[in-house]
């Protein structure tokens, strides 16, 4: 039982990192119907500026500057990459856009940072917490409160200011939204900055309990990230988090029930049944496209 | 016919200027990865061999001549590696090659040596099958030369250490899922099953992975005393952090990765007491050891070599091929390979005195006796046993390679 407990706790925090990814991803999917395939790199760019910024800031000072730089990167990645396949109605453009911006930032990272992974100090004690025999880290509660928090806030934000009615009603209908005033391409760049953002807060959450990071950090958390995000459901922001656990969870309990060496196994099956079974996710709302 | 002569005299001149030009130097190579995951190994070995090739030149250089190092950067990249040995070959025209620190790059590079007669000395990767690619009788004469302990070699030793000596009896095996994790897990295995022991869990990890719990609670509940590693710096100091998050405090003993500063840095006081088989631990026990860090400090800074075993064998493997060379008075590759297979001189490294190091057929300079074990203490390597301070400097004995039945 007390195993069982300890594979569970491991497994929503890790889970609660690729929810916190999955979740940019579904910000900017109810906008624009578009997807930022350089989520993972924003994730790294998060926390090596983090990194650099720790070193004269302290930890929980930088967060702010950190949030700012996202949301920033966010922005460009829409002016640059999304918003001239958007204007010419490109059904693929931005794919490739956003793919070719994660390379470019990744590259970017390699000559700034070096390739050499760099240790990233933990701002809080590395000892364990014991909780009825399951033994939990601190950061790896950081995370669970981090992503949990973040993602409350950017929900309290799209559904009590002004800016966030507008996100909404551009998510409902765009061509509506903009008869009735809105700037819909500014809310499509303001929801790529956030969704950035959020990108990057993961990026110093999670860097701690990795311990040591690198350019290449956002490759495989965001491409499982994405898993969750079709697994949850692209509609829903507790899709994503559900969607998360899940896949953690089941990452653990195959490489310990099972065996370590099929630990990303589960996730995949699960990710093609999803297809199969309910193609907009456990979550999401089966939407009939008008031609 | 005036003219014709001039443009004759001219070329013949010209000819004579470069022929004279290229008597001038004899130019080495240097490969390896000087960025990336693997560049403090890389830089280390390159830092060894500057430093060699530096005193080598200061005291006259290699039959009057000066060396000239022609470094590449190969970024741990099979496809890097190759273009930079052809590169190497065809353009630099190299009378020798030293470097590798990633036995995947090695084995794809060092075919372009093999075929061009051009003696290839591995300094740092440890692959088992590195010196067996060329090997007669397949191949008349193998051009690739090793100066680092292969992983038949370092497994049997860390099986030594934790069943032999430590007397632990219930290993566990973690070893990440890339040819060389899973290579050295087979051989960790074999080395156990010599003994009769089975371990109660081999465990697998991805490069890049950030939970090990469950490869940790599987060892844990396997009740295992002692946990063995074949696997690189930052998924080690994973395995170390996660064993602290459970409050699990077993000895780690695994393969001389475990002293990449990648591991000792990130794993701090968690990584405290991990064993692994050093071929050079920084500590001044001989003279010329001591003469070897202090020139290396001073000509690079620090106080602490970020991967000592890489500069050691570096600058060991510049030395050999410097005799080497006096030996063949010829910088022709299969004179060099001749004398390097049938060394006269013994030459004092700081790794080991090399007292005819290869053979025909044995091209492995370190055999079974040469290393010992390192621990990290504080964030360095020091030596895991107090006795092999006492008998510091070895020879290799025996075939180099294979480890004692």
């Amino acid at each position: 039982m007390q195993i069982l407990l300890q594979l569970i706790a491991s497994g929503v925090a890790v889970g609660m990192i690729y929810a916190a990814i999955a979740f940019g991803y579904q910000l900017t999917f109810a906008t624009s119907k578009t997807l930022n395939f350089g989520q993972g790199e924003a994730l790294m760019l998060g926390a090596l500026v983090g990194l650099s910024l720790t070193s004269w800031l302290g930890y929980w000072a930088m967060l702010p500057l950190v949030l700012l730089f996202g949301f920033v990167q966010g922005a460009i990645v829409e002016r640059l990459g999304v918003r001239p396949s958007i204007k010419i109605k490109s059904e693929f453009g931005w794919i490739m856009a956003t793919i070719a911006l994660g390379i470019i930032f990744k590259n970017l990272a390699e000559i700034v940072w070096g390739r050499e992974a760099l240790p990233f100090p933990s701002p809080l004690p590395t000892d364990a917490y014991v909780l009825g025999g399951v033994r939990i880290l601190p950061v790896e509660l950081l995370i669970v409160v981090g992503a949990l928090g973040m993602m409350l806030a950017v929900e309290f934000f799209n559904r009590k200011s002004i800016w966030g009615k507008a996100v909404r009603a551009t998510a409902n209908d765009r061509d509506a939204a903009g008869l009735m005033g809105i700037n819909t391409s500014q809310i499509i760049t303001l929801s790529y900055a956030v969704s950035s953002m959020t990108a990057a807060l993961a990026g110093v959450l999670v860097a701690p309990r990795i311990t040591a990071i690198d350019a290449n950090l956002g490759a495989v958390l965001g491409l499982k990230a994405f898993a969750v995000a079709i697994i949850g459901g692209l509609e829903s922001g507790l899709g994503v988090i559900v969607g998360g656990i899940i896949l953690g969870v089941a990452e653990t309990m195959t490489g310990y029930y099972i065996s370590t060496g099929y630990k990303d196994v589960p996730g995949l099956v699960l990710l093609l049944l999803v297809l199969m079974v309910k193609p907009s996710g456990l979550f999401g709302k089966a939407t009939i496209k008008k031609v | 016919m005036n003219r014709l002569l001039a443009t004759v005299a001219a070329a013949a001149v010209l000819g004579l200027a470069s022929g004279a030009w290229a008597q001038e130097t004899i130019k080495i190579g240097v490969s390896g990865p000087f960025t990336g995951g693997s560049s403090s190994m890389g830089v280390s070995m390159r830092d060894g061999v500057r430093l060699a090739a530096d005193e080598i030149n200061a005291a006259g250089g290699v039959n009057g001549k000066k060396i000239e190092l022609v470094e590449r950067d190969e970024q741990a990249k099979n496809e890097v590696g190759v273009q930079v040995a052809q590169e190497l070959i065809n353009k630099e025209k190299v009378i020798a090659t030293v470097g590798y620190i990633n036995t995947g790059v090695a084995l794809a590079s060092q075919r372009f040596y093999q075929e061009a007669q051009i003696p290839v000395l591995n300094n740092v990767a440890t692959g088992t099958q590195i010196t067996k690619q060329f090997e007669p009788p397949e191949n008349k004469y193998n051009y690739v030369f090793r100066f680092s302990a292969n992983d038949t070699i370092q497994s049997a030793m860390i099986v030594d250490e934790a069943i032999g000596r430590s007397k632990f009896t219930k290993p566990a095996i973690l070893a990440d899922s890339t040819n060389y994790g899973q290579l050295g897990r087979a051989d960790l295995e074999a080395a156990l099953a010599k003994k009769g022991v089975k371990p109660v869990a081999v465990e697998k990890f991805n490069i890049g992975d950030t939970d090990m719990t469950p490869q940790l609670l599987r060892a844990k509940e396997g009740g295992a005393d002692v946990v063995l590693t074949y696997g690189i710096g930052p998924e080690l100091a994973q395995i170390a952090n996660g064993m602290a998050k459970l409050g699990w405090k077993v000895p780690l003993v695994g393969s001389w990765t475990l002293s990449m500063a990648s591991f000792i840095d990130t794993a701090g006081p968690n990584g405290d007491g991990a064993r692994m088989p050093q071929t050079f631990i920084e500590d001044a026990t001989t003279p010329k050891r001591k003469a070897f860090i202090d020139a290396y400090h001073k000509k690079f800074g620090g106080d602490k070599m970020p991967s000592p075993v890489s500069a050691a064998q570096g600058y060991d493997s510049l030395y050999v091929l410097k005799a080497a060379l006096e030996q063949a008075k010829s910088t022709e590759g299969p004179k060099i390979r001749e004398a390097l297979e049938n060394l006269n001189t013994k030459v004092e490294g700081v790794v080991q005195t090399y007292d005819k190091p290869f053979n025909a057929k044995d091209h492995d300079a370190v055999s079974y006796n040469v290393p010992v074990f390192g621990l990290v203490k504080g964030g360095r390597v020091v030596y895991a046993n107090e006795d092999d301070k006492k008998n510091p400097v070895r020879s290799k004995s025996g075939t180099g390679g294979v480890a004692p039945q």
